[in-house]
């Protein structure tokens, strides 16, 4: 049995668009793994032969047209004989690879296992030939995410992602604050004027090259960004949720390595995966109070008992942000910011890097862009180079020790997992 | 173990709308599944519900699922049924061509709605129309 299960290396590829940007255009999906596998050995410092293993998330079969992913990445990733096998909880995958990574180390089996994943959301091939690729629209590309979602029931029952996840909270947190719509508008524009300024300073974000709201605003003829949010540009995508304030889909890879023997690979400081937890749950999700998931709520509670920690010893945060109420509703169900206060918060722009209390720091799964199973490994990505002290332009300070990052799974697994910087 | 889901559907078919009722813990599982959706039992009995419940908030999104978009615009909202369960699904008799339309709508919830079955692209569903 082994003592200790920590990160030492991570790896990232620029979050786009696979026929559009110039890091991604023209790679297989096999390439763009292997990239973030690559930069998360390098980062480490370790060879593919001291790998043991290797778990493999990837949700979309339509557009990568692969089933039994570890055989058919063995060979591009240099990791053919080792053991590998694909593992699928939706869009919190990479975290959940955290928690059974630990597992894999723990139990002294494995030493040093990769997690990694990839996700194509933009194309999909025209037959079979995986380069020869072609544009899905939104409607195509949800009819099959919502494949995660309740076919028996739920589905034929007029199902819409946008009210479910979006609309329904935004109005049960407005519902228990007492907040009326239009300041709740006005919190949401914030929340997003946050979400664009941490993206504008993180190159691999998929709206970096796009700046922040304020740039984009004046780019669009707007004379305020608050015009410009209410603004046809921004139309509600189900009241009183906007387009804005929603997730926008990319294709990428991430990748992380943990290994029971960090001192073997001292090239950057480790950090210690200390806890963990997993719940799952069926929709609906909730009931008559929508900012109620249950399941985050012990989630949160058993990560932090496994680590042995409070809310309080948290510097920093993630939360899943398909929809950004998210960002409002679970920091207060984590207890990283107190009950009914999170939107004082960001109308103060408290979450943001340089705030008092940072949240979703590399821009979420707005301005990062959200690549399905490998989203959450683009935020472990964030944790560890903030720990280091690596995350240029949007350095979290003093550095953070204890962060907890938790990821929603469509719909819904939770996985929460507490993560912290070695001494 | 009898088929729940054909059960169900082929009850809507015939213009009944059914749960099941818990025989230990008395919750109402809507609709059906395996076991008890709050204590997970599996001592559990068919039962009419009453059809009568409360939307609690709807709203209608500008990208509904592919095979609805041409029944656009959508209300889609959340009913608390009169016999516990929370359940979601189209409603009936709400306005939803505009966000204005729908604030204004969602500022006089909590209303009492009643389940009606609708067939929906071929399939049997239960909807609820606000009175």
């Amino acid at each position: 049995m082994s003592k200790r299960a920590s990160i030492i290396g991570v790896g990232a590829t620029k979050f786009g668009n696979i026929l559009e940007t110039p890091e991604l255009k023209d790679k297989t999906f096999q390439e763009i793994v292997a990239e973030a596998a690559f930069e998360a050995m390098d980062d480490a410092g370790i060879s593919p032969s001291e790998i043991d293993a290797f778990i493999v998330g990837n949700m979309l079969s339509h557009t990568t047209q692969i089933y039994s992913h570890a055989t058919l990445l063995g060979d591009w990733l240099g990791l053919r004989l080792k053991g590998g096998f694909h593992f699928d909880t939706a869009c919190s995958t990479t975290n959940t690879g955290l928690g059974i990574a630990w597992q894999m180390v723990m139990s002294g089996k494995y030493k040093n296992v990769l997690i990694v994943a990839g996700e194509i959301t933009s194309s999909a091939p025209k037959g079979t030939f995986p380069l020869e690729r072609e544009a899905i629209d939104a409607s195509t590309l949800w009819e099959w995410t919502d494949f995660g979602v309740d076919h028996v029931y739920a589905y034929h029952h007029f199902y819409d992602v946008a009210s479910a996840y979006g609309a329904f909270p935004t109005i049960g947190y407005m519902k228990k604050n007492k907040i009326s719509s239009e300041e709740m508008d006005k919190v949401m524009c914030a929340v997003n004027k946050t979400v664009r300024r941490h993206s504008a300073v993180n190159p691999k974000a998929i709206l970096y090259e796009k700046g922040t709201l304020e740039e984009e605003a004046k780019r669009e003829g707007f004379s305020s960004v608050e015009d410009y949010w209410k603004s046809a540009k921004n139309p509600f995508f189900a009241w009183p949720t906007r387009l804005f304030s929603a997730l926008n889909t990319a294709d990428g890879a991430t990748a992380i390595i943990v290994s029971s023997e960090p001192e073997k690979y001292a090239k950057n400081k480790p950090v210690d995966i200390t806890g963990f937890h997993w719940t799952v749950s069926n929709f609906p999700w909730y009931g008559e109070d929508a900012t109620d998931f249950p399941q985050d709520r012990i989630a949160f509670k058993e990560a932090f008992k496994m680590a042995g920690i409070k809310p309080a010893d948290l510097d920093y945060l993630y939360v899943h942000d398909c929809m950004q109420i998210y960002q409002l509703i679970l920091p207060e169900v984590a207890g990283y910011i107190p009950e009914g206060q999170a939107w004082k918060y960001a109308l103060n722009g408290d979450f943001a890097f340089d705030g008092k209390k940072p949240l979703n720091v590399s821009g979420g799964r707005h301005g990062g862009g959200h690549a399905f199973e490998a989203s959450a490994g683009f935020e472990t990505y964030e944790i560890v180079k903030q720990m280091r002290g690596e995350a240029k332009g949007r350095q979290i300070t003093p550095l953070p020790k204890i962060a907890a990052q938790h990821n929603h799974g469509y719909g819904m697994h939770t996985a929460v997992t507490v993560l912290k910087a070695a001494d | 173990m009898e088929p729940i889901a054909k059960k169900w559907y082929d009850q809507l078919a015939q213009g009944v709308i059914m749960a099941t009722k818990c025989k230990d813990c008395g919750a109402y599982t809507f609709p059906p599944l395996t076991v008890c959706r709050e204590c997970s039992s599996r001592n559990v009995e068919w039962v009419k519900i009453s059809g009568k419940g409360k939307l609690v908030m709807f709203s209608s999104s500008i990208l509904p699922a592919k095979k609805f978009a041409h029944l656009a615009p959508i209300a889609y909202g959340l009913v608390k049924l009169e016999e516990g369960p929370c359940f979601f699904t189209k409603i009936e008799g709400v306005k939803c061509s505009t966000p204005e339309e729908i604030r204004k709508e969602n500022e006089l919830l909590p209303a009492e709605v009643k389940a009606e079955i609708q067939k929906a692209e071929g399939v049997n569903i239960v909807v609820f129309r606000k009175k």
